[in-house]
């Protein structure tokens, strides 16, 4: 029975299947057909394609030398408002794991209102409410609206993600670390949290990506990030097509430059247990 | 009977009882003593309660009743207490425990850095000499995964060690090895009974019973059901249910 099993395995078929040319005809024939659907209906729309136009709008260059564009300036505000915000989220989230994993009812019950609140409602209507409600009240400008809810909105997550890092560890490591007389704290900043930050690595990933994503809702309150920086540069010149294939293009690079090294690193850290 | 807190005896356990949230009374009214320097094998089929009261000495499970002393330090519930108790009791486990992402000698100087704030130097230093001790100092800088389970058991002898512990209490330190590797573990068990450690080991090693112990305590329904030199048992058990065991597991 498994001779026979494995001889229908290895038919001319299956091996036709699983060949390296079929992907790759595959994959031409798939690029192929996108890119005739695409260049065909522009054509029938009459669309006048202005690619030259746009590597001013990044960087220009005179005699003084390359000056920035605002598509440049967009992307390094775009950069600064996501990376303070993940470093934000990454300690609420942490706080909150901490919190939610603690003794005290109190601790537990605030995580709670927190998760339940920020998961339960639309990321573009806390930015609403923090820069429409909480900035005239606080009086805290544009940028911090947005990085504030930002880091709120995915610090919710990303505790998920810590918190299920931390009960992922076997309870013998903290009997281990226990019995060696380490305090709770010690226990987690040396013992748990290295080993719970390590398998997590990939779904922490997948949610800074998002969090770069979402950056994109700050054009709504008016922050000059790259979508807003598009968006101002195609009500001037109308090269729509051009101008989001172009910012589509800058938001995948930093994303998939983040999850290479992301990659390398979990690759570097591997711990077999 | 001596008096209570004679500094003869190291370990006090006055009538304590603990009942798991599922209803298990693993420990009922357990009273015993143990001397400094004394070398106590707990045997008892499973669920009769020796690893909780294991468990129980150095504050990884909580009493419900009773009293613990060691070294004239009550077991209360204070932190403090508690810490204060694990840093003069070592314990190995019967999964070694030890932590994957440090290397052997990582494993074995955190406590001392953290818990006892030595140096790096002198934490090395003592690492090295119980590495040595236990056989495997050229094991120090790799990491646990890759150690055969005798090795990984003998570290996690040595970190225990590291805290230079009055008392060390042994969990099954043996069942999850395979066969020829017991010995090994055994050996640097052995060599610390001879250098005056008071031991308490759960483990069904009867040989090893026989070889170091002081005394043997079979345990059933969380209770002591005898108590004796290994000879006695070997030689005439007192109770019925002492004897259906030992022929179970010799």
């Amino acid at each position: 029975m498994t001779a026979s099993y494995l001889s229908r395995r290895t038919s001319l078929w299956h091996r036709i299947y699983r060949s390296p040319i079929f992907d790759i005809v595959q994959f031409t024939l798939l690029v192929f057909a996108v890119v005739w659907f695409f260049s065909s209906s522009t054509e029938k729309m009459g669309y006048n394609w202005q690619w030259y136009q746009i590597p001013k709008y990044i960087f220009t260059h005179d005699e003084n030398g390359y000056a920035a564009g605002p598509l440049w300036e967009g992307l390094m505000v775009t950069l600064r408002i996501s990376g303070i915000s993940l470093v934000l989220a990454f300690i609420i989230g942490l706080g909150t794991a901490l919190f939610r994993l603690s003794q005290s009812f109190v601790a537990r019950t605030i995580a709670r209102v927190y998760l339940e609140a920020i998961r339960n409602t639309p990321l573009l209507i806390q930015l609403f409410f923090i820069y429409f409600v909480l900035g005239p009240v606080l009086g805290i400008n544009r940028m911090t609206s947005a990085v504030l809810a930002l880091s709120l909105f995915e610090g919710a997550y990303t505790s998920e993600i810590f918190r299920s890092g931390i009960v992922s560890i076997r309870r013998g490591q903290w009997e281990a670390a226990y019995s060696l007389g380490l305090s709770g704290f010690d226990t987690y900043l040396y013992i748990i949290l290295p080993q719970a930050v390590r398998r997590v690595l990939p779904p922490l990933t997948s949610q800074a990506i998002s969090l770069i994503k979402d950056s994109a809702l700050v054009s709504t309150i008016a922050i000059y990030d790259l979508t807003m920086q598009a968006q101002a540069l195609i009500a001037e010149t109308f090269l729509t097509f051009e101008l989001w294939f172009t910012v589509a293009g800058m938001y995948l690079i930093i994303t998939a430059t983040l999850s290479v090294i992301v990659n390398y690193m979990e690759y570097r850290f591997k711990v077999s247990d | 009977m001596p008096v209570k807190d004679s500094g003869d005896y190291i370990i006090v356990v006055e009538n304590i009882s603990k009942t798991f949230p599922d209803g298990v009374k693993a420990l009922v009214d357990f009273s015993t003593r143990i001397h400094r320097g004394e070398v106590v094998v707990v045997i008892g089929p499973s669920g009769s309660g020796k690893s909780t009261f294991l468990r129980c000495l150095n504050g990884l499970e909580e009493i419900d009743s009773g009293a613990i002393t060691i070294d004239g330090i009550a077991l209360n519930d204070h932190k403090k207490s508690r810490l204060e108790i694990r840093k003069e009791v070592g314990m190995v486990f019967q999964q070694f425990n030890l932590f994957p992402h440090m290397t052997v000698l990582e494993n074995i100087s955190l406590a001392q850095r953290r818990v006892r704030k030595k140096s790096k130097e002198q934490a090395r230093d003592m690492s090295m000499d119980l590495l040595k001790k236990v056989g495997i100092a050229e094991k120090a800088d790799n990491y646990p995964g890759q150690l055969s389970g005798g090795q990984q058991q003998r570290v996690a002898i040595a970190r225990a060690l590291a805290m230079m512990p009055k008392v060390m209490l042994f969990d099954e330190a043996t069942s999850a090895l395979d066969p020829e590797m017991i010995g090994e573990v055994l050996d640097v068990m052995k060599a610390l009974a001879s250098e005056g450690m008071t031991m308490i080991c759960v483990t069904h090693e009867m040989g090893f019973a026989r070889e170091v112990s002081d005394r043997v305590i079979f345990m059933e329904d969380g209770k002591i059901i005898e108590a004796g030199t290994a000879e006695h048992f070997f030689s005439a058990p007192a109770e019925d249910r002492t004897r259906l065991f030992l022929s179970q597991i010799l």
